[in-house]
């Protein structure tokens, strides 16, 4: 590799990029925090727009990646050592490396690592001892971890399109292109789970434009020709016929009413008149909900200004006259006012929390159960050489590799322990 | 050409009006081992005490080490304890709840940090790797006073004191003891200075002296 | 008295400079320089930028630069906590500029201008005269003279390390801003905080394409609610502000120990061991006092010692036309630039307002709520008023506009004799604002 390429590869695989890039984007924060009140909004917005910041964003997953390379090739290198099989000197892989003045076998050194727990193995001139497990796939899932969460934010804030449509019951499904299967029911139900307290399912015909029958649910969100669909708010749309005394005013529109649940008010404006009608929906008697029944009466407020003129109410089909106003609501129709999404980032930061999640679930046991402790004895003709690795400190483990080298020293692999007594049991 | 490790000159020690030491001079040269008779009060545990430190001169001087030991803080002589000499006694002195191990890992933690694989090799050394597990009362009085050299030498002390460890052995038990000293000597070349009423255990060091009512009477060499 | 009041400040001023000689030691007499220059230096700028800047503004300049050290500390702790748990971590052109004379020097001079300013904060507005400035310079000179000599006879086994160093210096300067209440930062930390709390789970739910809370069950969206609250602002911003420290700690304590593999005495190396963990917990002393005084910055904060001005709403009734007439000159003096407040009760219904006269010399009449908070009230200190419920400060200039959580301003006519005020008006006000904050404010986002 030549210099500049060398300077870049150190660069963006240091450990220490991501937290300072990380830190950046808190300071940018922290300005944006004193010129706006929505910041964090702000900040998205601000980085979206930027190219520079757009590319120190994508600095963090490039150097996730970069880190599990080279993390691998470590845990590879160290690996090779332990099995024997490396070439170089392999004390740059460890905590600790010292070399011993004395040729020596390691006979009995095996048996005694053996015996504190250590699983060992001894290849021609190598004895490698290790016990517990790698922090290694822990970190690669990690790094994995961020690599996806950052890529997702990154993919999220650079394209994401967002379509809000009302899919109505019984029109077709509204789409940028158009050509929609028919909206065949919405239902509503109540859910029995411990988080959803109700189910909303959208069931969709086939269309003329190819796409087959599709039932949009809540979580996790469905997805129409490349788009998510998510469910924002529940209206109804009705249809209003509206005329007051003297025929002047004469009205007839679908509205969106959001009115649930029952009684939120909505206002629709009577548009060229000082009219203007506020709707609620009745609760029920028995307790059910209009929606999920389907049996909507509506409670109204008609407002001449700051005036009411009059209120009642009226069901669906229902026709209301006085006073030579007439009102009526022909049609009451489920509604939801669905986000069409476009976001592929969404789907790496749910790859993020999985990784994250199994991340953590396997380091907390192995951190505190099975931390993975390394040594390494390579003989020369006239020395020995020897390393020692410990994960996540734990000075056990330095004990015992200092007393297998006074061992090796003292040459006593080679010598009677005093008064017969055995070592090995 | 050995240098001297322990120096005194007209050291006394008295209990209010009871002389115990009357001035003594003495030197022991590095690596030796001086075997220190006497009958029953002679003053032999009181030397004893004021070469590891246990206790101060009334008078004279006494340097161990190149250390002037009047002139150590209570700091520095609990250093010295620490670091310079190892002490066996008769009574063996093992925390009875713990284990061989644990016991000599005391001894490490009060030097400087506990290191259970050097407690468990030095157990080894003195021939009691199979015992580790065990507490005092599990011991046989030989293996318990074991115990008490690898914690007396753990620490690497220039300095070995005995008050009378063989004084409950039988024979074989205190053979085995002295040979294990002898061994470990050899290795560790440190001094040794031990009190004994046994003629054939004074017989195991270099030098022999013998106190008498405070007084340093006689001092024989012994015939290798 | 003038010293008495500066206590608090003067103190951390000695421990500051403590803390410096310690921490770069081979360069006590660069650290006495720069202290001694400094905190002149920031008593100086303090007095200069309130006689450019009267009000809030240059309060706020200097509690930014507070708050940027506490930012540069938290970047310090940081970096100390991966190089002391990295090994490949890049840390060598740290350390050189660490041990720079030049390191020493700059840190010595700036928080020695970051203490004086904040201690010359403490005097503005109740001193206008030359003699009380010039007594802080003497006094800080002295004390940081006297604060190295102490550190000489400190014993050498106590050393300062480097993020140590900083956390304490860090620690001690928002501690000595804590005790005037327009500089301290942990209130303003809470507010910020509770909005990115607020702002993050919103947006995340949004990004995620989660379901709103109509489809939520109460229960669960009960807890997300919580994240909303008050309280996350408070705890959160509590651990925001202990961790710098705990972690300069926790990389003290994660410092890796000298190898000793090439020993092959026992003993030797324990002792070497020994030495280092001994070593390793003596500097942890001044990481742990650090979080002793960030914690006493925090009580500060939440309990100020300054003295509220909270005067008892006096009763007062209209005449039957419904007019309120408060004289300027009558039990109270409408002018003295202190808060006035009014309880009006009429028919069952009651409203609380206050009379105040601005700094600019105009007379302001506001109900004593704000748009957003529970009507707790308003007290004064320090040439703002605060709002009791949630500890915003608002400076006494911009009494009398409306909007956030200033006071809502009232409508009213002044005369020669005194102000008039609508009763009805005053009670429809505070029914349309006040109830409403009162009933909203108990749960919901
Ligand atoms: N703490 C003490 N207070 C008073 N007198 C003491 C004390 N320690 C020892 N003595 C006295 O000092 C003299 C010497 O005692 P020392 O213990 O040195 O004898 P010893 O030679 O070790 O005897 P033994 O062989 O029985 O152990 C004795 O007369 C003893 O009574
Ligand atoms: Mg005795």
């Amino acid at each position: 590799m030549s210099r500049p390429l060398r300077a870049i590869w150190a660069v963006i695989s240091s450990r220490a990029t991501s937290p300072l890039v990380i830190g950046v984007f808190l300071l940018i924060y922290i300005v944006l925090a004193f010129i706006t009140d929505d910041t964090l909004i702000a900040l998205m917005e601000y980085t979206r727009t930027n190219v520079l910041l757009v590319v120190l964003l994508a600095l963090v997953p490039l150097n996730s990646g970069c880190r599990i390379v080279k993390e691998t090739d470590r845990h590879l290198k160290l690996r090779r050592a332990l099995a024997g099989k490396s070439a170089n000197d392999p004390s740059g892989l460890f905590d600790e490396s010292v070399a011993l003045p004395v040729p020596s076998s390691f006979d009995g050194l095996s048996g005694r690592l053996a015996a504190t727990g250590y699983r060992v193995r001894c290849t021609g001139g190598t004895l490698a001892a290790w016990r517990g497990v790698s922090i290694y796939p822990v970190r690669v899932l990690f790094l994995a971890g961020m690599f996806c969460l950052f890529a997702g934010i990154l993919v999220s804030l650079t394209t994401r399109t967002t379509h809000r449509m009302s899919v109505i019951e019984g029109e077709p499904l509204p789409t940028a292109t158009g050509g929609g299967g028919l909206v065949e029911r919405i239902t509503l139900k109540t859910g029995a789970g411990p988080i959803l307290a109700k189910i909303l399912t959208m069931d969709v015909a086939p269309s003329d434009s190819g796409d087959g029958r599709k039932v949009f649910g809540l979580y996790p969100p469905s997805l129409y020709r490349g788009y998510f669909v998510y469910p924002r708010y529940i209206a109804i749309a009705s249809i209003i016929r509206f005329s007051a005394p003297g025929g002047q005013t004469a009205y007839e529109k679908q509205a969106v009413m959001n009115i649930y649940p029952a009684g939120k008010e909505d206002r629709v404006e009577i548009p060229g008149s000082p009219y203007r009608i506020l709707f609620s929906m009745i609760q029920p008697e028995d307790g059910s909900d209009p929606y999920v029944t389907g049996r909507i009466t509506y409670l109204f407020k008609l407002m001449n200004g700051k005036e009411v003129i009059f209120a009642g109410s009226l069901p669906v089909g229902g026709e209301f006259v006085r006073d030579g106003y007439r009102l009526a609501i022909p049609e009451g129709k489920r509604m939801v006012i669905t986000d069409f999404i476009q976001d592929y980032g969404v789907l790496l930061v749910w790859g993020a929390a999985i990784f994250f999640l199994a991340a953590g679930c396997i380091w907390l046991p192995v951190t505190i159960f099975l931390p993975r402790r390394e040594m390494l004895f390579v003989s020369a003709p006239d020395n020995i050489h020897a390393c020692s690795r410990s994960e996540g400190g734990g000075r056990k483990h330095g004990g015992v590799f200092h007393e297998a080298l006074d061992f090796l020293e003292a040459g006593m692999a080679d010598r009677q322990p005093f008064d017969g007594g055995s070592a090995e049991k | 050409m050995s240098t001297t490790i322990i120096e005194t000159g007209g050291l006394t020690r008295n209990y209010g009006d009871i002389c115990a030491l009357k001035p003594l001079d003495l030197k022991v040269p590095e690596g030796e081992w001086l075997s220190v008779m006497g009958h029953s009060g002679s003053g032999k545990s009181t030397l004893l005490n004021l070469l590891g430190g246990l206790d101060r001169p009334s008078n004279g001087s006494l340097r161990v080490g190149g250390e002037d030991m009047q002139g150590l803080t209570e700091d520095g002589l609990a250093r010295f304890r620490r670091e310079f000499v190892g002490i066996i006694f008769q009574q063996h002195h093992l925390i009875p709840y713990l284990t061989a191990v644990e016991n000599v890992m005391m001894a490490q933690y009060f030097h400087s940090v506990p290191d259970e694989a050097e407690a468990r090799l030095a157990l080894e050394r003195v021939g009691l790797g199979h015992r580790l597990k065990n507490r005092p009362s599990e011991l046989s009085g030989g293996e318990q006073q074991r115990v008490c050299i690898a914690r007396a030498i753990i620490n690497s002390p220039k300095l070995l004191l005995g008050d009378e460890p063989t004084g409950n052995l039988d024979h074989k038990s205190t053979l085995m003891v002295m040979e294990l000293l002898k061994e470990l000597r050899a290795e560790e070349r440190f001094t040794i200075v031990m009190v004994t009423h046994n003629p054939e255990v004074a017989a195991w060091g270099d030098r022999t002296i013998y106190l008498d009512d405070g007084i340093l009477v006689r001092e024989e060499r012994t015939r290798s | 008295m003038v010293l008495a009041k500066l206590a608090p400040h003067l103190l951390s001023w000695a421990g500051i400079v403590l803390a410096m000689g310690r921490g770069f030691s081979g360069r006590r007499s660069v650290v006495a320089a720069g202290a001694i220059v400094g905190f002149p230096l920031g008593v100086a700028g303090a007095c200069l930028l309130s006689r450019a800047y009267p009000g809030d503004f240059s309060f706020a300049i200097i509690r930014d630069i507070v708050g940027g050290s506490f930012l540069l500390l938290w970047g310090g702790a940081v970096a100390a906590i991966y190089s002391s748990t990295v090994r490949e971590f890049p840390r060598s052109w740290g350390e050189r500029l660490a041990n720079s004379p030049f390191c020493a020097g700059a840190v010595a001079l700036s928080s020695g201008m970051i203490a004086g300013a904040i201690s010359a904060c403490r005097l503005v507005g109740t001193y206008n005269t030359l003699p009380p400035f010039l007594l802080l310079a003497l006094a800080a000179s002295i004390l940081a003279l006297a604060a190295l000599a102490v550190e000489r006879a400190l014993a050498a086994s106590f050393p300062v390390s480097h993020s140590g160093l900083m956390a304490s210096v860090v620690a001690l300067l928002l501690f000595s801003a804590s005790s005037i209440i327009r500089l301290d930062l942990f209130s303003p930390l809470t507010m910020k905080l509770m909005k990115f709390s607020h702002d993050f789970v919103h947006q995340f739910f949004e990004s995620m394409l989660i379901p709103d809370h109509l489809f939520i069950r109460t229960y669960l969206w009960g807890y997300i609610g919580l994240l909303f609250g008050n309280g996350v602002g408070f705890w959160g911003a509590l651990i925001l502000w202990f961790t710098p420290a705990v972690l300069v700690a926790l990389a003290i304590q994660w410092e890796r120990l000298p190898s000793v593999a090439h020993i092959r005495q026992g003993a030797q190396r324990r002792r070497l061991l020994a030495t280092g963990i001994r070593a390793r917990r003596f500097r942890l002393v001044i990481p742990v006092l650090a979080m002793v005084v960030l914690a006493a910055a925090v009580y500060r904060s939440r309990f100020p010692s300054v003295e509220y001005w909270d005067p008892k709403p006096l009763p007062i009734s209209a005449s039957p036309s419904g007019d309120i007439f408060i004289p300027k000159k009558g039990d109270v003096d409408l002018e003295d630039g202190k808060l006035h407040k009014y309880l009006f009760k009429q028919g069952g219904r009651e409203a609380r307002f206050f009379v105040l006269m601005t700094p600019a010399g105009k007379l302001t009449v506001d109900l004593d709520a704000c748009a957003i908070c529970k009507p707790d009230g308003y007290g004064q200190a320090e040439g703002t008023v605060i709002c009791y419920y949630c500890k915003t400060l608002i400076p006494l200039e911009t009494v009398g506009q409306p909007g956030g959580c200033n006071p809502i301003p009232l409508p009213f006519t002044e005369k020669e004799d005194g102000v008039h005020i609508d009763g009805l008006t005053l009670l429809n006000m505070w029914g349309t604002n006040a109830q409403s904050t009162a009933r909203v404010k108990g749960g919901g986002k």
